[in-house]
């Protein structure tokens, strides 16, 4: 095991080669850049490719293009930069490409501040691209340890699973400096949980099953298997055809192959969920650790408090709010978007609230406090805010 | 099918599915007899198109492996692509003019710069015909179209002081030529030269639309008067007249000069790789 102090820009990079990654596109992007630093660095020394586009979109593309040909490969960005892969984020789902995806979120919209952690990317992440008819993998780190670890995971599955999937981390993960431990031996990537998938190819001739199936290689140009690789909707074969009825099943294969097959990808964390606790706080990525510090210190205080932590955003894990309470949704911005989420998978009963700050975490202290009116029915009313939306 | 689709191209989209008339057939077929004159087997190329009349009519008619790529971007793919795949499999992708000198020009220009190995096939029906018939970069001048309908009053990239070409050459592509899609032989010619250029290649070539552009422009759908009507405004290089619009033939021939994209990373990557080795080092 090989330990440093480091970054989580650093952590993403190690834990992309050990998976396998063998290209990096980038594009320079706050809080990003570091990966695209790290990797054209490292990625030469282990015979891989760094290269730096014009753009995000052309970045991105650049590395589907390269996956099309075999290679297993990565692109990294913020929120600005995210929105500009839409195209060849689409390209991948709808040929069906594994490639890795990592999203360092900032305070947006737009530009934003650069330098400060934000969540706007939630539902963003779940439709990175238009046309609906599909569904997507998302991971949510909330360290740079578990970073490294989810980009290996997002390897994994995006090679079974034959489409992108992304990391959604948050500008603390990867400009933070935090203790991390990088495993060398297969005992030590066993114990620590990781699964790894190589690349093969799919031999043709048909483009893919119609089915729910995964595990189905993807289809790489340049081994002479007549391959058909496009964006058009495809008949069985591959050839570009416009029928509902060829658009059905294709759409059936990109969606189905995901939802039939959400246990191999649902992860996420609980704490004192088990004994009816009277508030259940709800947080994803670095909100989470602070949540997490103040539930501890609330159960110490005896308030029955919870926490969920869904760490696979997408699909989204509805089976985690089975329970009927009081729901604290804590996000790093302001319009609530996962407390949507939180609602629609709720039981009915359930009470629903949102604590959002952006740019910087919920204090433990502003957490308790939070606790406290949720407790005494008083109603939450965000600085400056009206009422709360919820 | 003539003995030539019947090696390269697929039975199932030839004949293509484009407007009867359409020129971009003369196009598709003086690449096809390019890449046969010059022994090429359907393994040794991938295929790649991009959307509109010029991608969607050629996608997966290569009897071997193809791809589409989105709106413009199919060269960023392609720089992605040629470092995955072989070394010695070529990339030729055949593309519409809004695609090339349009949408995806940012990305043409970055292509040349790099002089990454394909072989860009634009197939000019100056405008954009699939979506009804819009002005593009290479309309002439006082044309009308769906989106012009008082005249082309912009300027458009193939004038003499302002031609696509010239910003190509400045930006490093190291072969470019223009033709018309009536210009048969030479056309060829120009392919095979094209082709051999392990760098980046692009030849623009015009070819006539019967359904909108001829409609809107000379009010005809007759193919014989579009035809003659492009034949008549393109003379070679050199034997320009007032009429002439496109003037044809190679604007710049700098094949293999330069070192190409995918194989000056690969050997930058292995003596990096050969260095950390013999270091022991990481």
């Amino acid at each position: 095991m090989k330990r440093y102090l480091e970054t989580g820009n650093f952590a993403i990079t190690e834990g992309a080669i050990l998976a396998g990654c063998r290209l990096f596109a980038g594009y320079p992007i706050t809080p990003a850049t570091e990966i695209a630093e790290a990797m054209s660095i490292n990625l030469p020394r282990v015979g891989g490719y760094y290269v730096q586009a014009e753009d995000e979109c052309a970045a991105m593309h650049m590395a589907v293009g390269a996956a099309s040909g075999g290679l297993k490969t990565m692109t990294a960005t913020s929120g600005p930069g995210f929105i500009l892969y839409a195209d060849p984020y689409g390209w991948a789902i709808g040929c069906e490409i594994p490639i890795v995806v990592l999203n360092s979120q900032r305070v947006g919209p737009v530009s934003g501040i650069t330098g400060a952690p934000g969540q706007g990317e939630f539902y963003n992440s779940r439709y990175p691209t238009q046309g609906g008819n599909y569904e997507t993998i998302v991971l949510a780190p909330n360290s740079a340890q578990e970073a490294m670890e989810l980009t290996i995971e997002a390897f994994y599955l995006s090679e079974r699973f034959r489409t992108p999937v992304t990391v959604l981390a948050d500008q603390l993960i990867t400009d933070g400096l935090e203790d991390i431990s990088v495993p060398e031996t297969d005992e030590e990537k066993e114990a620590m949980g990781l699964r790894f998938a190589e690349r093969e190819f799919h031999k043709g001739p048909e483009f893919y099953p119609p089915t729910d199936e995964i595990d189905v290689p993807p289809v790489v140009l340049g081994k002479n298997t007549g391959a058909m690789c496009s964006d058009w909707t495809p008949t069985e074969e591959g050839y570009d055809i416009e029928t509902v009825e060829a658009h059905h099943k294709h759409s059936y294969r990109m969606i189905y192959k995901i939802r039939n097959n959400k246990d191999i990808i649902t992860r996420y964390e609980t704490l004192f969920v088990d004994d009816d606790p009277d508030i259940i706080a709800v947080s994803y990525g670095t909100p989470s650790r602070s949540v997490k510090t103040a539930v501890k210190k609330a159960r110490e205080k005896g308030l029955k408090i919870g926490m969920i932590r869904p760490i696979s955003l997408w699909p989204f894990p509805d089976e985690l709010f089975s329970q009927k309470t009081k729901y604290l949704v804590v996000e790093l911005d302001y319009d609530g978007q996962m407390v949507r989420e939180v609602k629609r998978a709720a039981p009915g009963g359930s009470e629903i609230h949102f604590f959002g700050k952006c740019g910087e975490l919920p204090t433990v202290v502003e957490m308790h406090e939070t606790f406290d009116k949720l407790l005494n029915n008083e109603p939450l009313r965000p600085e400056g805010w009206e009422k709360e939306a919820w | 099918m003539d003995k030539l689709a019947r090696k390269y191209l697929r039975a199932r989209k030839i004949p293509s599915t484009a407007c009867s008339g359409c020129g971009l057939g003369q196009c598709h077929k003086a690449l096809v007899k390019a890449l046969a004159d010059l022994d090429y087997e359907v393994d040794d190329i991938i295929w790649g198109t991009s959307i509109g009349c010029s991608g969607r009519q050629t996608f997966a008619t290569w009897n071997g492996d193809n791809f589409a790529g989105t709106h413009g971007r199919v060269y960023p793919i392609a720089r992605g692509l040629r470092i995955a795949m072989p070394d010695d499999m070529k990339i030729i992708l055949t593309v519409g003019d809004g695609d090339a000198f349009g949408i995806g020009f940012n990305h043409v220009l970055h292509s040349a710069r790099t002089n990454t190995q394909m072989t860009v096939l634009v197939c000019d029906n100056l405008g954009y015909q699939s979506t009804g018939g819009q002005f593009g970069w290479t309309t002439p001048p006082g044309i009308v179209t769906d989106s012009s309908p008082y005249g082309m009053s912009e300027p458009n990239w193939v004038q003499p002081d302002m031609d696509v070409l010239k910003i190509l050459k400045e930006a490093g592509a190291t072969f470019l030529a223009r033709h018309v899609s009536m210009d048969g032989a030479a056309l060829v010619e120009t392919l095979k030269k094209a082709v051999q250029n392990n760098g980046f290649s692009l030849v623009h070539t015009v070819f006539p639309c019967t359904t909108n552009f001829a409609k809107n422009a000379l009010g005809s759908r007759n193919a014989v008067n579009i035809f003659n009507w492009i034949k008549d405004r393109a003379a070679p290089l050199g034997e320009e007249t007032e009429d002439t619009i496109w003037r044809t033939g190679v604007y710049h021939d700098a094949s293999n000069s330069r070192p190409e994209f995918s194989q000056a990373l690969k050997k930058q990557v292995s003596d990096i790789q050969r260095r950390f080795q013999d270091e022991g080092s990481h």
